[in-house]
């Protein structure tokens, strides 16, 4: 009885024909209950004539994330938004409450979970797990606005004549289509992903997450840029040992004027962040849960985790492919978020705006409504001046607020300077630009 | 130190001291509208396999177009192949066989092969095509290898089955990859050689398949066949194939290119008599036309690098040839359609090319590996 109930089915490799030991193949001769190994060598697959040899046991092989919704092979047509950020979400939501029935499609290469990316910088010294980090589940948020959400799917390429969107799950048509795709993680070539964590969406998020509840960690963070010194100081907070890696001699050095970069330096050092600068990484190397650094002219450095935060790019390759003007981000309208391509808007991240990446939260929703409005044949622009976009170092040791976009190679001029406080604005002429303050 | 490709090129050239694209593709569009026409039914329906054609096509200098000693044209290869499959899809796969399995032997840089083989296939005088489809999926994740080497003396014994491989027959050959088991002390890795079909090979007939009859496919049985260590083209396999797998790719576009264009044909012929109601249709020739110079001008342009090795590069590629498909289906659709029961006569090109653009899609890569792979290469890695 034990055998029968141990039956064992076997799958040709070739046409999918499934030998079942229990029914066998009496056609060809063999009798139900006829064991695999016992089938002749010379027998051959009824269907497709194989032989035994091409048959392996049979496994079921479901899909690990097949999602929810489908692409409709046929003429589905309406708004495309492909990322599913706080970009994406906001068009999604400022769309629908300029029209409640247009088919809106969301593609989107994660799950689609609603979450506000700059919790991810100070998340851990909260204690904040990726379940409350989320605020909303994908399919809930498509449910509430009717968003045909299709997840785990990468766009592949784009035809804005055909107004086409080609997918790793298949065609999409589409009347308007908003790119929300976001940036990725510039990883320089001596960082390998597979060594190296980079904290740029929950999905990944998590992950690291899931290593450093484990208890305290040797961590390095390679580049000391915003996110960068974010994250140094949240994990120090939440109790781990931190060292803090860059070229350059102080930590937002290619953001700040040395007085104030030189501040956040002294506040992370006293939040028990450990700043190395001036040091060029060559690589790195993992030997099982151990990770070492090499530096140029420096001794290795042993550590349990290894995370790079040295900037974000816009994958150029689907605006490339279209023909769609690129330079350091998609171009766009500032006033309607239009591209090059007609029909075709862009937001968040993934945007250039003069040719400098548009990276901040505060303008999305902006851009976002300006969106819908062109999609709905009105006429609203985006009333946002970037030049007096709002940032702020989401750090406890310091408060740094900048507010205009500081110019890299612009002159700063000091105008406060005492134990509490420093204030600096810079100057393009004779014109200020953007002022800068730190307490 | 002469590159093996210079010295054929010193040689009397095989295919003709590089023709121009002009003469070339003016030799081929009569072999396609004068031989090849005439017997499409017979390939189709009785199964013909068109060497003869093939021969001509050699003769042309369509056969190597591709490769080094050819001037490295593959667009022009494409733009060969889409010609002949306009006509017949069946022998545009026997071209594609024909062309990658070219590129097998000249990749391997072994005298028997580049010297001894190379000349005569690219001119047409000998045949051979490819036995790839399971290693590809095998390297992608998809399959497990289907062929086994173990080392001997000179060589190796080479043992396993493949279900389908075309363009081969008695005293051809074709491209194939065995697992080295490594049981001799080296490194396991996978191999690549020339599968001489010699009396050892056993020659399995295949069922009757729905379309692409005429391209004499067959099931491989090996036993301990014996491949010299001169017919070997790759050892280890996988570098090799990684340099060549963006041409793989990009050549079988040239199949989809020529079923689309044969697919609009279709419809305008039955426009001026079918027109006022054809135009009720989904994807009238107009829009097929715009869809299909669109993916025609891409493809030419990733032609033009073929040896690009980036991420982005391959995808690329790799969407071009997902989007080949698609629109070959749909193309090859809106034909029987446009063309009603006229279309569904069986002697009618618009149902032989639907059982054709089936076959674009479905082999490998099919529509689904494309989209695997494409999602596979764009997976972000992380610590695990």
């Amino acid at each position: 009885m034990t055998d029968q109930l141990s039956w064992r089915q076997y799958i040709c490799r070739v046409c999918g024909l499934v030998y079942d030991e229990k029914l066998g193949d009496p056609d060809s001769g063999l009798a139900p209950g006829t064991r695999f190994e016992d089938i002749p060598d010379d027998w051959y697959c009824p269907v497709c004539h194989v032989t035994k040899a091409d048959f392996e046991p049979y496994e079921l092989k479901v899909a690990s994330s097949e999602p929810m919704a489908r692409i409709a092979s046929v003429g589905a047509t309406g708004v495309v938004i492909v990322g599913s950020g706080v970009a994406g979400w906001s068009v999604a939501q400022a769309v629908r409450r300029t029209d409640v029935s247009i088919p809106i499609t969301m593609v989107t290469g994660c799950n689609g979970d609603v979450y506000h990316k700059p919790e991810l910088s100070v998340a851990l010294s909260r204690d904040l797990s990726p379940e409350r980090i989320r605020k909303e589940e994908g399919p809930a948020a498509a449910a509430r606005l009717g968003v045909n959400l299709v997840c785990e799917t990468q766009a592949m390429g784009l035809s804005t004549q055909q107004k086409q969107l080609r997918t790793t799950r298949g065609t999409l048509n589409y009347s308007h289509l908003v790119l929300a795709f976001g940036a990725k993680p510039a990883l320089p070539k001596v960082l390998s992903g597979e060594h190296c964590w980079r904290v740029n969406d929950l999905q990944a998020w998590s992950g690291l997450y899931e290593q450093l509840r484990e208890g305290p960690k040797r961590i390095a963070i390679v580049g000391a840029g915003m996110v960068g010194c974010e994250i140094a100081e949240d994990a120090a907070r939440a109790g781990h040992d931190v060292i803090l890696l860059d070229r350059t001699p102080y930590p937002l050095a290619d953001l700040l004027p040395p007085p104030a970069a030189m501040r956040v330096g002294r506040a992370l050092q006293g939040a028990g962040v450990l700043f190395l600068g001036g040091v060029q990484v060559q690589g790195i190397a993992g030997e099982g849960s151990q990770k070492r650094i090499q530096l140029a002219g420096r001794r290795p450095l042993d550590v349990d985790i290894v995370i790079s935060a040295t900037g974000l790019t816009t994958p150029p390759r689907l605006l490339k492919g279209a023909g769609i003007a690129f330079d350091n981000g998609i171009v766009v309208s500032p006033r309607t978020l239009e591209t090059s391509a007609k029909d075709v808007y862009a937001l968040g991240d993934c945007i250039s705006l003069g040719g400098r990446p548009c990276r901040f939260i505060e303008p999305i929703g902006h851009h976002a409504r300006a969106i819908a409005s062109r999609i709905a044949g009105g006429s609203s622009e985006a009333d946002y001046d970037i030049a007096n976009v709002a940032i702020r170092l989401k750090t406890k040791s310091i408060a740094l607020s900048l507010r205009g976009m500081p110019h890299p190679k612009g002159e700063w001029k000091l105008i406060r300077e005492n134990d509490a406080e420093l204030a600096m604005v810079q100057l393009m002429g004779s014109v200020v630009t953007s002022h800068l303050n730190a307490a | 130190m002469l590159t093996t490709a210079k010295r054929l090129n010193d040689q009397a050239n095989p295919i003709r001291d590089l023709r121009t694209r002009s003469e070339i593709m003016e030799e081929v569009q009569s072999i396609a509208s004068g031989p090849l026409r005439k017997i499409v039914r017979k390939i189709d329906q009785e199964g013909h396999y068109p060497l003869e054609i093939i021969a001509d096509l050699g003769r042309a200098g369509a056969l190597g177009a591709h490769l080094s000693v050819g001037g490295r044209r593959l667009g022009l290869a494409i733009e060969a192949m889409q010609a002949v499959s306009r006509v017949c899809g069946s022998t545009g796969f026997l071209m594609w066989a024909h062309d990658v399995c070219g590129i097998y032997l000249e990749r391997s840089g072994k005298p028997a092969l580049v010297e001894g083989l190379l000349p005569d296939h690219v001119s047409g005088r000998s045949f051979g095509g490819t036995a790839l489809s399971n290693p590809m999926k095998a390297f992608s994740g998809i399959e497990k290898m289907a062929l086994r080497a173990d080392r001997v003396e000179g060589g190796y014994h080479v043992s396993g089955s493949l279900p389908w491989v075309s363009h081969i027959g008695r005293g051809q050959y074709c491209g194939a990859i065995a697992t080295a088991s490594g049981t001799d002390g080296s490194e396991p890795r996978e191999i690549m050689f020339l599968l001489r079909l010699d009396d050892t090979v056993d020659l399995r007939t295949c069922p009757h398949f729905s379309g692409m009859e005429g391209t004499s496919t067959w099931g491989i049985g090996l036993e301990k066949y014996f491949v010299a260590d001169d017919h070997v083209i790759a050892d280890p396999a996988k570098p090799l194939i990684g340099r060549i797998r963006n041409e793989f790719i990009l050549l079988q576009a040239g199949m989809a290119l020529g079923v689309i264009e044969g697919s609009i044909d279709s419809i305008r012929d039955v426009e001026p008599s079918l027109g006022h109601v054809n135009q009720y249709l989904h994807n009238r020739p107009h829009e097929l036309q715009a869809e299909f110079e669109d993916l025609r001008s891409r493809i030419l342009t990733l032609a033009e690098t073929p040896s690009e090795s980036d991420l982005d590069y391959t995808l690329g590629v790799l969407d071009a040839r997902a989007q080949s498909a698609e629109l070959a289906l749909k193309a090859s659709q809106s034909a029987l359609l446009h063309q009603g029961a006229r279309g569904y006569l069986m002697s009618s090109a618009p149902q032989r090319r639907i059982r054709e653009a089936h076959f674009v899609a479905i082999v490998t890569p099919a529509i689904k590996h494309l989209r695997w792979e494409m999602a596979r290469l764009s997976r972000e890695v992380y610590p695990s």
